[in-house]
């Protein structure tokens, strides 16, 4: 057994060894990340930025190829006392960690490396989002993103309309007229766990509605799911309405073409989907086409409230040393930068967090220019009330999220697919998202909701 | 099963197993009990500390029917997949052992499924399987809606199967194969020359000498069935239609992994692990009994 | 063959060739979206006629995922697992077949139930044993007592560490710790005939003999198979090279596909993902091809 320490310990000191020259040049830190593929080259290579910025810190940014295994791996290894220093974490994960306490909050950390941040300078939206119900942000909001309507406007010029429908009455009829017109699928959509949150989440932020009690969660543990007794139950039924008249068809990977696909290719004529796919229509629209977005419709005479951000924010985590804060801190200081909000917003599909960022892309000309014009009514959606507005939601707080999300799919896929009752479906859903929510609250029980 | 004639060397036997029992232990037995235990608390994910609550998450799945219900699925899952898997590898492996024309060939490429990578396998069963425009879907040009695993819950159980059943073809096969090949030319010759004809043989011959790898590939099939399906359902359909494809394990993988309910994970996992233990030691009660080892 | 049957053997071309083209749609569909370019790729239903990017996929591939390095890595880690498995399990299913001692089965049972468990449900914890192998024996010191009592009587800390993170045996030895050889194994050492065990004994030669000179080449088919199908079973682990190599020297190639596979608003590249995809599957196949070629025809008699 001594042996066996002893070359423990030889193999330690050698290791410290070898690393010690090279601390001496760079501190290195680690950030792990979930995003993939193209959005993964570019996380890459704002960190090179960073990196080639400064001659003190280096970030090794790791792509853990999906949000789960990204925050799955975060969690062993944070367990294992082998955590990296910053963490992405998607929003369905944000609740687990703001109870955990396995975190460095992201104010104090900038407050006590000597940066002063204006945190008013985020977008009402996005901020209300991740911070606490006192407004303390504990986290950095990283890739944001809204839902948008997309629509083809080449279409819609058949029908003799030259814009989007503003209201989900007036989207009725125009569903309607393309139908009638030829059109196989006026409105493209799917009902998968990942593909409700733009006809669900979104839908309840604009109109003011709420998913749960305790203001979606944000006052508390013991929030109940209410998205069975408001607006939205009426717009289901139109929905499955328009699904039964053909007016609305379920496109996506199982039957061969996502509703994404189906709208680039021209076969859907309008679509509901985050403006990170802005982009990626663009490149893979038909030839010729001509498509614009705007924001979600809502019920005629509801006054519009901000919808809700997407995405995810970077998390510090807690248990390492000084310097790995200092290396942090130089790294949020630098992404929060307008230049790097710009090349961001450039190379991928994602939004500026920040007020200062965006007024930036807007002097630059971003938003004048043909790939990109169209992507600040996404901004226009997220600031559409402001966050301190009583009568809106800053967002949702609620354990097992993408459990409730799976439970809220079931449901419409009961419904859609079944055909069974609408109410029943829904109340169905909530039951059982209600008690996901009340194991969730036993396992945290006796923790404050920050 | 017992050997007649067996070493008497205790020590010698015991440091054989040794390596592989230490593994054991060290990385599946020590974290997985860990990983059990907290089928009787509540866990936090981030590791702040968890609360005792005996049987709590178990009373909690067995009371509700659609947990029962992927039961069901499991086993509809599990006895179709084994069937095709095994079904279709013993015939092809059968007919590639008969050495024709082209059999150096068929011997690599039908192990091949086997080695597929999890994206591709996604992308290419899409490809084929899609409804409206799939490969498939020259079914639906014939027999309007008779083929869509996106709406009908039996289509994507059919679905899975096949896809599953494809990839374990070649894990099959192999074995199969293998053990064909153990068995002696002259046997065959032997049996053809007092005038038994290729089925004949099979069924007399080769069939009782495969009994051996036919009970470890039953065991095996099943067990997988039941493990390994999570991956081709997430990349297939997500558990839907409707629930339709929520087989046991991928609600495993989703609420642990994806959803960081590790307590309701492990209760799953432990209901699981009864069921295909029990599975297994039927498979050993009954059939094993009926294996000619010589 | 034995003797003539042309029309059964027609029926076996036939079935053999439906199989072939079964076994082979996926790989062709795999490599015809690997000649496309992006917008191609992304037709629905995508074009059945290949396109002409074939090189320039494979190059961006190739040159993003950094493969020169990771399949070397990927070609170490998959052999050591395939070569570990097929020698633990020899051994330990000789334990199991040829030797009585009490707690034999036991033995058998305890190996075979870890096939029940997969590695997604129990990361948590197997991470941290990677980060501290030592760490279980560690805790039966210290549930024991014996770290108490040499703390007290001799003076001693006893702290044992020693940490597999990004290193190969952290990525090889947890893979290694399975059940399905020693399960193969178990079930081929019971049909070797009882004469061989009794003609070793005879000649007085004890059991690492017997097992070295007569059940290891008699295994050759055996070992064969396992060996291909837990090299190749290796070689696509995904979850965890990528959760214990945070050190890119250590990575393999498929953790390397994420950086290809287009994720949630990134660019659906899919012709550059499954022109990735088809570099990654090639070693495998390959090792499918040489493998089957040292595959040989039983010797052993077992008749009576």
């Amino acid at each position: 057994m001594n042996a066996k320490i002893l070359g423990a310990v030889s193999a330690f000191a050698l290791s410290a060894l070898l690393a010690g020259p090279a601390a001496a040049e760079k501190h290195k830190i680690d950030f792990w990340f979930g995003n993939s593929g193209d959005i993964a080259k570019r996380v890459q290579e704002q960190c090179d930025r960073f990196n080639a910025s400064q001659s003190d810190y280096e970030v090794v940014c790791t792509s853990q190829g999906s949000y789960d295994a990204s925050l799955q791996n975060t969690i062993a290894a944070f367990r294992a006392g082998q955590q990296p220093t910053i963490a992405q974490v998607s929003d369905a994960g944000t609740l687990d960690i703001m109870l955990s306490g396995a975190f460095y909050p992201a104010n104090k950390l900038m407050a006590d490396m000597g940066y002063t941040v204006d945190w008013n300078d985020y977008f009402g939206g996005i901020k209300a989002y991740y911070a606490t119900s006192k407004g303390d942000m504990y986290s950095f909001p990283f890739n944001s993103s809204t839902a948008l309507l997309y629509w083809n406007k080449d279409a819609f010029a058949k029908i003799g309309k030259d814009h989007a429908p503003a209201t989900w009455e007036e989207a009725a009829d125009d569903f309607k007229a393309l139908k009638e017109a030829g059109y196989a699928c006026p409105l493209g959509f799917n009902i998968s766990r990942d593909e409700v949150w733009q006809f669900e989440e979104q839908f309840n932020a604009i109109h003011g509605e709420p998913i749960a009690t305790k203001r979606n969660g944000y006052e508390g543990l013991d929030a109940e799911l209410v998205f069975n007794k408001g607006k939205w139950v009426q717009f289901v039924k139109d929905w499955k309405n328009w699904y039964d008249k053909g007016y609305a068809v379920i496109k996506s990977k199982e039957t061969g073409q996502t509703f994404v696909e189906a709208f680039a290719a021209g076969d859907c004529q309008v679509i509901l989907t985050s403006v990170g796919d802005h982009g990626n229509i663009g490149r893979t629209a038909k030839e010729g086409m001509n498509w614009g977005v705007a924001m979600l419709p809502v019920y005629a005479g509801t006054e519009r409230k901000h919808s809700f951000v997407g995405g995810a924010s970077l998390w510090v985590l807690s248990g390492k040393q000084d310097a790995d804060y200092k290396a942090a801190a130089a790294f949020f200081n630098f992404i929060a930068k307008p230049e790097e909000a710009l090349t961001w917003s450039t190379v991928t599909g994602y939004i500026p967090v920040r007020n200062s960022g965006y007024e930036y892309l807007v002097k630059q000309g971003f938003y004048d220019k043909a790939p990109y014009a169209g992507r600040e009514l996404a901004i226009k959606s997220l600031t559409a009330s402001p966050a301190d507005d009583a009568n809106s939601f800053p967002g949702i707080r609620l354990g097992g999220l993408l459990q409730i999300r799976q439970e809220i799919s079931n449901g419409l896929q009961a419904i859609f697919i079944k055909n069974e009752d609408v109410q029943a479906s829904l109340d169905a859903a909530a039951a059982r998202g209600n008690e996901i929510l009340r194991r969730f609250e036993q396992t945290y029980e006796g923790k404050q909701l920050p | 099963m017992e050997k007649r004639v067996t070493f008497s060397s205790t020590t010698i036997g015991l440091l054989f197993a040794f390596p592989m029992l230490l593994l054991v232990f060290v990385f599946f037995y020590w974290p997985g009990g860990q990983a059990l235990f907290w089928a009787f608390t509540l866990e936090q994910p981030w590791g702040g500390g968890n609360k005792w609550v005996g049987f709590q998450n178990f009373a909690h799945l067995l009371k509700d029917p659609i947990y029962w219900n992927s039961i069901t699925r499991s086993l509809v899952f599990g006895a179709g997949s084994t069937a095709i898997a095994m079904g279709v590898a013993l015939v092809l492996a059968v007919l590639t052992d008969r050495e024709m024309k082209g059999h150096s060939a068929y011997r690599s490429i039908f192990v091949w499924p086997y080695a597929i990578a999890a994206p591709a396998l996604g992308l290419a069963f899409r490809f084929i399987l899609a409804p409206e425009a799939g490969l498939l879907s020259i079914l639906n040009r014939v027999w309007p809606d008779i083929w869509n695993p996106a709406l009908d819950g039996n289509d994507a159980m059919i679905a899975i199967i096949v896809a599953f059943s494809w990839k374990y073809i070649g894990y099959n096969f192999i074995f199969f194969l293998s053990a064909l090949q153990g068995i002696p030319r002259s046997l065959i010759e032997a049996a053809a020359m007092d005038g038994s004809g290729p089925l004949r043989r099979v069924f007399d011959i080769q069939l009782p000498l495969l009994t051996p790898t036919l009970f470890f590939l039953l065991v095996i099939n099943i067990t997988e069935s039941f493990q390994d399906s999570f991956g081709i359902v997430d990349i297939m359909t997500q558990g839907g239609p409707a629930r339709a494809t929520e087989l046991m394990v991928y609600k495993i993988y989703f609420d642990g992994f994806k959803g960081l309910d590790y307590s309701g994970a492990a209760a799953q996992s432990i209901i699981l692990m009864v069921l295909v233990i029990l599975l297994t030691i039927l498979q050993f009660r009954f059939i094993e009994r009926r294996i000619h080892y010589k | 063959m034995v003797e003539r049957t042309p029309i059964f053997n027609a029926i076996c071309h036939l079935i053999l060739f439906v199989g072939l083209l079964t076994a082979l749609l996926p790989f062709a569909v795999v490599i015809i979206a690997a000649t496309h370019d992006i917008k191609t790729v992304n037709i629905v239903p995508m074009p059945l006629m290949p396109g002409h990017d074939f090189m320039a996929n494979i190059h961006e591939a190739w040159v993003r995922a950094d493969l020169g390095r990771k399949l070397f890595n990927s070609v170490i880690f998959a052999t050591a697992v395939a070569c570990g498995k097929v020698i633990l399990s020899a051994m330990a299913a000789f334990s199991i077949v040829y030797f009585r001692f009490p707690g034999r089965s036991l033995i058998f049972w305890a190996i075979f139930v870890t096939l029940m468990l997969p590695l997604e449900v129990r990361i948590v914890p197997t991470y941290a044993v990677a980060a501290n192998v030592l760490a279980p024996f560690q805790a039966l010191l210290d549930v024991t007592g014996v770290t108490w009592l040499a703390a007290h009587l001799a003076g001693l800390q006893i702290k044992l560490q020693w940490g597999l993170l990004n290193s190969y045996p952290g990525l090889v030895l947890p893979l290694v710790a399975t059940a399905t050889g020693t399960f193969l194994y178990r079930q081929f050492y019971l049909t070797v005939p009882e004469e061989l065990a009794e003609a070793s004994k005879m000649d007085g030669s004890g059991p690492l003999r017997f097992f070295w000179d007569v059940l290891i080449p008699l295994s050759r088919s055996n070992m064969i198979a396992l060996f291909t199908i837990m090299f190749v079973w290796a070689w696509n682990q995904y979850l965890w090279p990528l959760l214990v190599t945070t050190d890119p020297n250590f990575g393999i190639a498929v953790t390397e596909l994420r950086s290809l596979i287009p994720s949630e608003f990134g660019l659906p590249d899919w012709n550059v993902a499954m022109a990735g995809t088809l570099l990654i599957m090639t070693p495998p196949l390959i090792v499918v091809i040489l493998m089957q070629r040292w595959f040989v025809r039983g010797l052993i008699s077992t008749e009576k």
